[in-house]
């Protein structure tokens, strides 16, 4: 109650009871995805994706409004920039639809006139990776513009030539805001004023991760040689490093690592001691570089596990490509200089194949699905075999940590993009506090945030430099191997397919200052904390919204999931969502919610029947009355 | 009592004489048996075990490996885990327990060794003493024991030789011997002879049985016609048949002759708004039609609709039985990993490999058909005939998905056992030629059926909470198939399924009497008693198995019996039935046309009908038409989108019929029933979900739990039996609350479940007897897993010591393909 007060009184403009954000924000909330009844602010109606930054695409989210009103519901300092009638959204699903076209600093807005109910466009500028003009002036003096974005889509408008050729088009307006970094302008994550009754950036601190994972411990210590990032400026401050590593060795450790990025901890189990750790590429080069202390410093990560006398490395790159790194200084760990460690290559590609075989997938899924060929035209985009790779690659790693109790240090090149996406899977097998909706976050803010993997670059915040080859949808690919995690295991996950897309969503939107810069110590440098909100509180702020019903804490339990491509599935609840022939025939979301409100409600009956039994039973024979009061127990602990 | 290899010796001389052997025993015997724990039929011998083994767990079943013992009898090779409850005798016999297989669904037995794996058939001698034993069945299950290093190496290869000798490579003879093995004891033949018949579904086997399904159809205008009683008119079709109140049995007769086979129009179903489904094969060309015989024709055809009647070409759209064939034959060979021929499909090739055998572009297109057909019926007041040229195969396909489609009732299971009952047994779907059994004819063989489970398994999936019955009948449904042991699937029509009940017992039967005859049937002389029929699932599965054939809780909207015949009627309905009457369209690929021919008695070359209807030509009945069958586009397409402002899920009228999606993402593989069984889904073994009781059955199951409680505690000394039993329930939810403190007690599904839901029989009883079964059933594997469900950490990774440890409701079941709620509940739970 206190939390709608305080939202209220932010300046949303729709005081609807229990979540008076989200309504302002998702007033236009769109049916025509299967990933969200019920949007989050801003974001949802935006509903990007994020997707190969270079792809063209034309954003187009159908959408309905419900409000009468031509403009959208601004957000706290969202401000109109332009407006212009008779512009006309050309829908590859509904045809040309004439309306208005607004475009303030966060989002741009589509509302047709011509058709009853209104059709509505809403979606925040981050989403735009291009926009372009088409063509020149047709015959009937109209303009058209195709904009391409990171979700999955395009969007195509036409509108009149401008007879006053001094004014600016609308659309340039919208180049300049859809790309503020670009054109000199602030994010607007850092003008976005929402105040939310959970702070989102207090969810993640590392020493009390570590602490969650018994760390420090006689063969781990916390250190502090990167406090100020002077030893690896990629890194977060708070480090963990095997406990007879002194700092100076550590330092001669990093020297010998790409960029610095030493093998540090990333997850311990807590019965076995075995350790999940990362790392970037050893520096060997042609020359077969050798490094003591990077030798001696891999043997104490496998002496701080007893259980075993071995230790695997796994290099997420092909062998090839891992060979090809020596020409530019990288290499691999030869197992003639570290005795007792294994050498396994995982075999996944690069960023740049990734990017390019998602945009095949665009290809094939957006606007049109051609629907006789549609299985082998996504087997040949090779978008599920990469992620059946990268699910493998993570099934091994848990596999040795928790059946074989062996240590892993895991790599690739740098160390920011696979070894992310594989560390961060394994442990979410392995460790069932990740798989709630906090501990996700926590997995998100350790090993994607503060370990450096650069958002910024591979998703062009405002940035309109679409053919940038840094952009890659790494972290969607993730994202991606979650979703076919929790279709396996329904039930083993707190957050529901809606979370996880909202997370992909406000990945591009800007509109939270979580997935801004490149690393923590330019997060720190731009204090983004300080001057934009986290994407976790606005999550957390409504969690109804995100939770599986479906939800059992299995907590000690491992999950395996079947890699085999027969058992994986295009994402369509994200990628397909776009094409209103892919709605879901039942609101899956709005029945996961409704399942939780009858559960509460069971819940309480359950609770006033036992009193009941309780109270009779009392009263006529003793024999009886044990066993009800007894069971009332259960169904607390299940709630 | 045949241990050792000395003893297999003497089996190999046993198999051929089994049946002496068998009549030898079971006279003697209670009618069940208890031998090594494991629970014999009547007549039933144990002809090899082996200890020790362990069975591999698919996915669903949870996962990791379950240690018993194996037997091989002359009727399946049976599992019995190591701590199962000690069985009843005094319970009903079933045939196939949880983990059993029959012998007659096995295809191929492959023996793996330490390096090698090999193909064992009854004459190939072993080399080496296998470590593995992995049986592929037909219904495309894959089994996979592997026997320990404590089995008797003895006992491992005879077991492999026994399964090897024994089971049945499909032939006449061996269906023959198999229905004996399975059920010829005189005991089991008593048994079936007093078996009740399942009172609740309509068997359409007599005419009150149509008349009740036109009256809950609110069809007037239609009666039950017994011309073909004696099956001559028309031997495939059956005794009774719906046709229109106007036409007289005398009329109708002369209309058979018209219809290739006889097999006029006949009423399927009525839409509740009005609109009739008809089924008939293809017109006879070559016959003179009389005058009075246009007439007759022209009534039947259009029914009770004097306007408009629109027919459905089956033929040249839809995939043909020798397309289904080949489509499924390819569809098996890539979901059936197969390590004796190790050609398994790679990877990287599935996609393109499960599109090259169409199999999802048939179930898509004959629901395509499917749904245009309901758009039609839901546009009201119009006659659909479905036509096929032998209505025999497609005509069963396409009618029963349009009223899956449109009909609350056959979303439910026993409406859904009325509906095969009506359209494919009754209606004269050739399943003894499309499954060949007996390997008689080959080239008949098609499972259209299965392809129709598979079309209905699209709509579940996308429509979960619409459906009462599961993905579970379903499955059960589709492996009774591939059993050759019941009625249902063993004669192409009503008329060879008479002729050998009637061949055993010579009943006289009286014109309507039918119904009658059948469940006294008990015909006197056991010898050969009827086979019994699919939908006695209690012979088949057990309680806790049939307790997932349904949701636990009524789907929304509830099911409830149509009000009136016209439900609302739709504006375009006007416009259609104001036009000329008398109009008849053709709907193939999706347009309409009418073209010169299309009723053979108004074609040019006979003129009698011009002279009698001077017909207009009525093609300002066609935009009306595609406007119908547009509408089931938009619902589709954007169009849809707008105007479902309101919400699709809005209090819908529970007959919009539900149209599926049918772009490429939306049709998906069956995985429970294709991939279950492949090896590679095996790999790994995993925690569970999808069985799971949810969490929220859990809650309605404890709601009624605690108001029985209520209700005994009220009345407070009245019945003392339930009283017994109550303490003792209490004590199971308790050991269900030590379990991590979730509700995952695997038993008490099948207890709360029949009281809450609909169909179930009545309440009174079922609650009685799930109370007297819970001491048996539930509790007793509880103990030791409350030991373990402790801190310890569990893995799936099979070969991991905590596996085997590791009880079932500690796991989650992976759900591999359904993002939807399977097991979601409607809102109109409990209350």
């Amino acid at each position: 109650m206190e939390k709608s007060g305080s939202i209220d009184s932010l300046g949303s403009k729709r005081s609807s009871s229990r979540q008076p954000s989200v309504d302002s924000l998702s007033s236009t909330s769109t049916r025509s995805d299967r990933s969200g009844q019920a949007k989050p602010p801003s974001a949802d109606s935006v509903s990007p994706t994020e997707l190969s930054p270079e792809l063209r695409v034309r954003p187009k989210a159908p959408i309905k409004a419900e409000s009468d009103k031509e403009e959208p519901q601004l957000l706290p300092n969202e401000t109109v920039q332009d407006m212009t009638k008779d512009v006309t959204y050309i829908c590859p699903f509904i045809g040309a639809l004439r309306g208005t076209l607004t475009i303030t600093n966060y989002r741009l807005f589509f509302k047709s006139t011509d058709r009853e109910p209104a059709f509505v466009l809403d979606l925040p500028l981050g989403v735009v990776s291009r926009v372009e003009k088409i063509g020149g002036a047709s015959s009937r003096g109209d303009v058209s513009y195709g904009l391409v974005c990171k979700d999955m889509r395009n969007l195509r408008f036409a509108h009149k030539q401008m007879e006053d050729s001094l004014r600016k088009s609308i659309f340039e307006v919208l180049m300049k805001f859809a790309f503020p970094v670009s054109n000199g302008l602030q994010i607007f994550a850092f003008e976005y004023g929402q105040v939310f009754p959970e702070n989102g950036w207090k969810v993640y601190d590392a020493q009390a991760e570590y602490k969650r994972l018994g760390i420090p411990n006689e063969s781990w210590r916390i250190t502090k040689v990167n406090d100020h990032y002077e030893l690896c400026d990629t890194y977060p401050s708070t480090l963990v490093v095997p406990v007879n590593i002194p700092d100076d060795e550590v330092k001669r450790v990093a020297a010998f690592r790409a960029k610095g990025r030493i093998p540090v901890l990333s997850w311990i189990h807590p019965e076995s001691q075995a350790t999940v750790t990362r790392c970037s590429q050893p520096m060997v080069g042609v020359n077969g570089k050798r490094s003591k202390e990077d030798e001696k410093y891999l043997q104490a990560i496998m002496d701080a596990n007893a259980q075993s006398h071995k230790l695997f490395i796994f290099d997420a790159r092909p062998s090839v490509n891992a060979a090809a790194n020596k020409m530019k200084g990288g290499g691999y760990e030869s197992e003639d200089a570290y005795q007792n460690a294994e050498l396994v290559f995982l075999d996944i590609h690069n960023i740049h194949v990734m990017r390019e075989s998602l945009r095949k997938v665009k290809e094939v899924v957006y606007p049109n699905i051609e629907e006789s060929h549609w299985l082998s035209n996504l087997e040949s985009t090779h978008w599920l075999e990469h992620i059946k790779l990268i699910l493998a690659g993570a099934l091994r790693i848990a596999d040795k940590v928790e059946s074989g109790k062996t240590s892993v240090v895991v790599h690739c090149s740098d160390g920011w993009d696979r070894t992310a996406q594989l560390t961060s899977l394994a442990m979410l097998m392995l460790d069932g506090y990740y798989r709630t909706i906090q501990g996700f976050q926590v997995l998100l803010e350790k090993e994607w945030l503060s370990f450096g993997h650069r958002f910024q670059m591979r998703i062009g915040h405002g940035d309109k430099n679409h053919t940038d080859a840094d952009r890659s949808p790494v972290f969607v690919q993730f994202m991606d191997c979650v979703w076919q995690m929790t279709r396996q295991f329904p039930a083993a996950f707190e957050f529901n397919e809606y979370f996880l897309v909202t997370i992909l969503d406000h990945l591009y939107s800007c509109l939270f200052g979580t997935f801004l810069c490149n690393s923590e110590q330019q997060r720190v440098k731009e204090e983004i904390p300080k001057r934009s909100v986290s994407l976790w509180s606005y999550i957390n702020s409504q969690l109804e919204e995100f939770t599986n019903p479906l939800y059992v804490n299995y907590y000690n339990h491992v999950l395996f999931p079947v890699v085999s491509l027969r058992h994986l599935e295009l994402w369509v609840g994200y990628y397909i969502r776009w094409n209103p022939r892919m709605r879901p025939q039942e609101p899956v979301h709005q029945r996961y919610k409704e399942l939780l409100a009858k559960r509460a409600e069971l819940q309480k009956r359950v609770e006033e029947l036992q009193r009941e039994v309780t109270n009779r039973s009392a009263s006529s024979s003793s024999e009886r009355a044990g066993s009800p009061t007894r069971s009332i127990t259960p169904v607390q602990t299940f709630v | 009592m045949l241990t050792g290899s000395k003893t297999t010796f003497k089996v190999r001389q046993m198999v051929p004489d089994m049946k002496e052997r068998m009549l030898s025993q079971s006279g003697v015997n209670a009618r069940s048996r208890d031998m090594f724990g494991l629970r014999c039929l009547p007549g039933e011998c144990v002809l090899q075990r082996a200890v020790l083994v362990r069975k591999k767990l698919t996915a669903r079943e949870g996962g990791g490996w379950l240690s018993g013992t194996l037997f091989c009898t002359h009727f399946r090779v049976a599992f019995v885990p190591q701590d199962s409850p000690k069985p009843d005798d005094n319970a009903d016999p079933v045939l196939l327990g949880d983990h059993d297989v029959a012998l007659a669904s096995i295809e191929k037995v492959v023996a793996v060794g330490p390096s090698r794996t090999k193909l064992v058939t009854p004459n190939s001698s072993l080399k080496f003493t296998p470590e593995e034993l992995v049986l592929y069945c037909r219904d495309l299950r894959v089994i996979c024991f592997l026997f320990d290093r404590l089995t008797p190496d003895t006992q491992a290869v005879e077991i492999t030789y026994t399964i090897a000798k024994t089971y049945q490579p499909l032939k006449s003879g061996t269906v023959l011997s198999f229905q004996n093995a399975a059920l010829g004891s005189v005991e089991m033949k008593q048994f079936l002879s007093n078996r009740h018949r399942d009172a609740h579904m309509n068997w359409f086997e007599s005419s009150a049985d149509w008349e009740q399904e036109l009256e809950r159809c609110r069809a007037t205008g239609w009666r039950v016609s017994s011309v073909n009683d004696r099956f001559e008119m028309s031997t495939s079709l059956p005794r009774f048949n719906v046709v229109p109140q106007k036409v007289l049995d005398t009329e109708l007769k002369k209309t058979f002759a018209h219809f290739n086979e006889g097999r006029i129009p006949r009423w399927c179903w009525r839409h509740p708004r009005g609109s009739d489904l008809l089924r008939m094969a293809s017109f006879q060309n070559n016959i003179y039609h009389e005058k009075d015989d246009t007439r007759n024709l022209e009534l039947i055809l259009f029914g009770v609709q004097s306007s408009l009647c629109v027919v459905v070409d089956l033929g040249e759209e839809m995939p043909s039985p020798t397309d289904i064939q080949l489509a499924h034959s390819r569809l098996r060979a890539l979901c059936l990993g197969d390590i004796s021929s190790s050609v398994s499909v790679p990877d990287d090739k599935w996609l393109s490999t499960l599109e090259s055998t169409h199999w999802l572009d048939y179930t898509r297109c004959c629901l395509r058909k499917a749904a245009e057909v309901a758009c039609l019926l839901r546009g009201g007041h119009l006659t659909t005939v479905l036509q096929e040229s032998e209505d025999r195969d497609m005509s069963c396909v396409v009618s029963c998905l349009v009223q899956v489609m449109c009909d609350p009732h056959s979303r439910t299971q026993v409406g859904f056992q009325g509906l095969v009952q009506k359209e494919w047994v009754m209606g004269g779907h050739r399943f003894y030629s499309r499954l060949n059994h007996h390997r008689d004819n080959d080239k008949e063989e098609a499972p259209v059926f299965l392809l129709f489970l598979d079309c209905v398994w699209q709509l579940l999936a996308q429509y979960p909470s619409r459906f009462q019955l599961t993905g579970d009948f379903l499955l059960a449904l589709h492996d009774s198939v591939h059993l050759p042991l019941f009625s249902s699937f063993l004669a192409n029509c009503q008329r060879e399924r008479c002729k050998r009940t009637q061949h055993q017992s010579q009943t006289y039967t009286p014109v309507n009497g039918w119904r009658d005859v059948l469940p006294q049937g008990a015909s006197p002389d056991p010898s050969d008693a009827p086979l019994p029929s699919v939908w006695d699932w209690a012979l088949q599965y057990s309680r806790e198995r049939r307790a997932h054939f349904t949701q636990p809780i009524a789907p929304t909207p509830p099911l409830q019996p149509l009000l009136n015949g016209n439900l609302n009627t739709n504006p375009d309905t006007h416009r259609l039935s104001d036009t000329s009457p008398g109009s008849v369209f053709l709907l193939s690929r999706g347009s309409f046309s009418c073209p010169a021919n299309l009723l053979p008695w108004r074609s040019g070359s006979s003129g009698v009908y011009k002279k009698s209807h001077r017909r207009a030509p009525s093609s300002e009945n066609l935009p009306g038409l595609e406007r119908l069958l547009k509408a089931w586009a938009l619902t589709e397409g954007p169009q849809g989108l707008a105007s479902s402002t309101m919400g699709p899920q809005g209090p819908l009228d529970p007959y919009e019929p539900l149209l599926p999606l049918l772009l490429g993402p939306c049709v998906g593989v069956w995985k429970e029933c294709y991939l279950r069984g492949a090896l590679h889904a095996q790999a790994f073994s995993h925690p569970i979900s999808s069985n799971h009781p949810h969490p929220v059955e859990q809650l309605a199951w404890e709601v009624q739990q605690l108001k029985d409680k209520l209700a005994s505690t009220a009345s407070t000394d009245a019945n003392p039996p339930s009283k017994r039993a109550e303490p003792r329930r209490t004590d199971s939810n308790l050991n269900q609350n030590t379990n991590n403190g979730t509700f995952l007690f695997p038993a008490s599904r099948s207890q709360g479940l029949g009281v809450t839901r609909p169909v179930a029989p009545p309440t009174s009883t079922n609650l009685q007897t799930s109370r007297a079964l819970l001491p048996s059933s539930a509790p007793v594997s509880r103990p030791g897993h409350k030991d373990s469900s402790g801190s310890s950490k569990h893995t799936f990774l099979f070969g991991h010591a905590s596996v085997t440890e590791a009880r079932q409701d500690q796991r989650y079941y992976p759900m591999p393909n359904n993002s939807k709620l399977t097991k979601s509940n409607g809102p109109s739970l409990g209350s």
